[in-house]
């Protein structure tokens, strides 16, 4: 029996994930004038539902970000549209502060059951 | 590997957005020099951007060895636009040639304003960004209180 159980590592590699998403993304906007770039991205969503699935613990899930060459949004190769990177990095974030505000909820009942508080 | 990363990189945006502003702005002011430095008429410039390779530090090599393929953007350099002077008929002016035609940077004040419009909005975006990135990362030193 661990202290902590598998929502909150679950919760914690998410946190992990989601972080990561922000700085591809925050790069993607960089980038938006570099001509021929192409955008990146992780689905740490799916990787997460794969290791529940197999059940492989959450600490040990990599996420492994990758480029897109598909699709060209721009006459200058740039894969890059601003407006939707905009969209994505604010609904990352929210769900980031979702995240952080259950992983802390959960880490103050184990608190308050310690009887630190 | 980190929000803090995120902020590097919104900084790195946000270096090259200005970058693009002076040069845009250098070259409004120089729409009319006839004399150059090599004393030709202004050559409009452009900033060529690429994605950051990362440079030679032991932060970089870690980090690309930890995977994580975030490096921001970079100046690849600045670069004369090749296209023809605009030559305009003036024959009091100074530098007209015998045909009393002046060569006139080839500066288009509309291309540059757009151009203006676009690193300013880039910029936005980046601060935009690293605002977020702030956020979050006051956010998760919440969780130690």
């Amino acid at each position: 029996m661990t202290l902590f159980d598998t929502t909150q590592l679950s919760l914690e590699a998410a946190m992990r994930g989601s972080s990561l998403r922000q700085t591809l993304l925050t790069d993607n906007l960089a980038n938006v004038n570099t001509p021929g770039y192409q955008r990146k991205d992780v689905d740490f969503h799916a990787a997460l539902a794969a290791a529940q699935r197999t059940g492989e613990t959450a600490e040990s899930v990599s996420f492994n970000p990758r480029a897109d060459a598909s699709r060209t949004v721009r006459a200058d190769g740039s894969g890059i549209d601003a407006d939707q990177e905009s969209a994505e990095l604010a609904k990352n974030a929210l769900e980031y502060e979702a995240l952080v505000s259950v992983a802390g909820t959960r880490t103050s009942i184990l608190q308050i059951a310690m009887g630190v508080r | 590997m980190g929000l803090f990363d995120a902020i590097d990189v919104a900084g790195s945006g946000l270096a090259a957005e200005r970058l693009r502003m002076d040069v845009t702005a250098g070259n409004l002011a120089n729409a009319q020099t006839t004399q150059g430095a090599n004393g030709q008429p202004y050559r409009r410039r452009e900033v060529v951007l690429q994605e950051a390779q990362g440079g030679q530090s032991f932060g970089s090599i870690l980090a690309s060895a930890s995977s994580s393929p975030v490096n921001g953007v970079q100046v690849a350099g600045i670069v004369e636009d090749p296209s023809a002077s605009r030559r305009v008929y003036d024959p009091g002016h100074p530098d007209a040639d015998a045909q009393g035609y002046v060569s006139l940077p080839n500066v288009n004040p509309v291309t540059e304003m757009v151009d203006l419009i676009s690193a300013s909005r880039s910029f936005e975006a980046n601060v935009t960004a690293m605002q977020t990135a702030k956020q979050l990362f006051t956010k998760t030193l919440e969780l130690l209180r």
